[in-house]
């Protein structure tokens, strides 16, 4: 078995006219998916645009987020099992994440 | 109450109704016109859960998380926004206490309900239209969100927007408040507040077979509302009459509609369907809604759904009394809706004939002259008189005059035994 990381993109929709029914709706689908054997670990990112560090002229130096060019964030992440790209991806299909209009990119975790 | 389970799997509704529960505390807390920053602050929070829990799973309490985490954020908004002035201060120190306690505590549990109760009260103000305080109500309290209601209402989502926009300013322009009015205010403020959710209740029952899930909902909204005031100090009678009359309603309407979605009549549903957790809650309230001499038309209409839930089979159905109570109906209330009704009742203890004598002044009723109910059970009363033709006549005027499809080819099966 390989191990696999989901990065979940999100996907600002505007969800401050979906309504509490809804969303408990849409967090029932994520943990029916969560809960599912193959899940290894998952980790949500903070809500802000985090550091960008780059070398610079010998002198690194930190500097806020802000992707402004990208409309979608990272939100988070999760590692899961699977036995190919295919059997990743197939399972990655099935994420409600891509219902709600996030984006997810699966990347095999490279094991000597 | 346990909020979640080992599996993550939440209560039904919780996050309906703890955004209500949560409105209401965070709206007293922070004042009456600050009711759309309540909102926001609790959607927020439910956002903040949809966000974390499928990474982090469910807390261990789900409904004390999100009300910690709506308190956290109304800080927040509150030390950001500077619109309290020199109120901020308080204001802070009032939400961190409040976002301390811990909700499912049993004296919390009664703070919690006295602030919905106030909620309830503030939402059915005689200052608001009954519209308005029927989307208020559902919105605020019941946790709805725009387009749930508009969907529940038929109506447009920009007009539902905007009655709740005139309704929030009224209450800022008038300056009501969640204070609980006393004294013969309070008497007619309940009265209000029991009409508007009388209103909530047959709205979300008139929906036929096939029409959305949702307005089933208004109906268990309505309902909750009415235990939720059931359950207070300033309960009366009648409050417990308008909760019977409800449950007992409710209770029928899984056996409302078969499995093809066709429309099943009174008469022919499958009581075994019937929710027997819903009518003991019924009658349990019936019982405590004749203590007192009042006798309201939910007293009234209570006591038919019990005629109704008391009968074993369809056979066994005490016709005389319903129509008693129909004539008292009648007394309290002259509609010509009840006066339909109550011709029923008359076709099944003096005959069809009787029955359809007296609906005959309905049918000069302008207003009733087209209404499609009143045309299906003229067309009944005559089809059961052998009238076959003018029954056909009736069937197919009731089909023009437009209804849902259930009902519609519950018209048109009647029609075809007119052939």
């Amino acid at each position: 078995m390989s191990h696999f990381m989901l990065l979940l993109y999100d996907n600002p929709t505007d969800w401050s006219k979906v309504s509490p029914e809804e969303m408990q709706k849409a967090i029932e689908k994520y943990m029916a998916w969560t809960k599912k054997p193959f899940t290894v670990d998952s980790k949500r990112l903070a809500e802000d645009h985090g550091r960008v560090i780059r070398p610079g002229n010998g002198k690194p130096r930190a500097t806020d987020g802000p992707y402004s060019e990208a409309k979608e964030v990272l939100g988070g992440y999760y590692t899961i099992e699977a036995a190919s790209y295919d059997e990743a991806v197939a399972r990655s299909l099935e994420h409600p994440h891509l219902e709600y209009g996030g984006t997810i990119v699966v990347r095999q975790v490279y094991e000597s | 109450m346990t909020a979640s389970s080992e599996t993550g799997v939440l209560i039904e509704h919780l996050f309906r109704h703890q955004a209500g529960r949560v409105v209401a505390r965070l709206t007293r807390l922070l004042g009456a016109e600050y009711v759309a920053l309540a909102e926001e602050t609790v959607q927020e929070a439910m956002l903040r859960a949809l966000q974390t829990w499928p990474y982090h799973g469910v807390p261990e309490n789900a409904a004390g998380w999100l009300f910690r985490v709506a308190h956290n954020i109304a800080i927040d908004v509150v030390r950001r926004d500077k619109v309290f002035g020199s109120k901020t201060d308080g204001i802070v120190a009032e939400l961190t206490r409040s976002g301390t306690v811990v909700p499912s505590e049993p004296d919390v549990e009664e703070q919690l309900r006295d602030d919905e109760l106030r909620m309830i009260f503030m939402c059915c103000h005689p200052a608001l239209t009954r519209d308005a305080s029927v989307a208020l109500s559902l919105k605020t309290i019941g946790g709805f969100s725009v387009r749930e209601i508009a969907r529940a209402f038929l109506a447009d989502e920009g007009a539902i927007a905007q009655r709740l926009v005139r309704a929030k300013r009224q209450i800022r322009d008038q300056r009501l408040t969640l204070d609980m009015p006393a004294g013969a205010e309070l008497a007619a403020r309940l009265d209000s507040v029991l009409e508007v959710i009388y209103f909530m209740f047959n709205e979300g029952y008139s929906a036929q077979a096939g029409a959305d899930l949702i307005r089933q909902d208004l109906c268990f909204e309505a309902l909750r509302l009415g235990r939720l005031i059931a359950a207070a100090s300033i309960a009366t009678p009648r409050v417990h009459a308008l909760v019977a009359l409800m449950a007992l309603q409710a209770a029928r309407l899984p056996a409302r509609v078969d499995e093809a979605g066709d429309l099943v009549l009174l008469e022919d549903q499958d009581r075994g369907r019937w929710d027997e957790r819903l009518i003991a809650i019924g009658f349990q309230h019936f019982n405590r809604s004749i203590e007192g001499g009042d006798v309201s038309e939910y007293h009234v209409q209570a006591a038919i759904a019990a005629t109704h839930a008391r009968a074993i089979d369809p056979r066994s159905i005490d016709w005389r009394l319903i129509l008693e109570l129909y004539d008292q109906l009648l007394a309290i209330n002259s509609s010509p809706i009840v006066a339909l009704n109550r011709a029923v009742a008359v076709a099944k203890v003096r005959g069809a004939a009787e029955a359809l004598a007296a609906i005959a002044p309905l049918e000069h009723d302008p207003k009733l002259r087209h209404y499609h109910l009143m045309l299906a059970v003229r067309g009944q009363l005559l089809l059961d008189l052998g009238r076959t033709g003018e029954a056909a006549d009736a069937f197919k005027a009731a089909i023009a005059c437009g209804c849902t499809d259930p009902e519609r080819r519950l018209l048109e099966r009647r029609l075809k035994t007119c052939m």
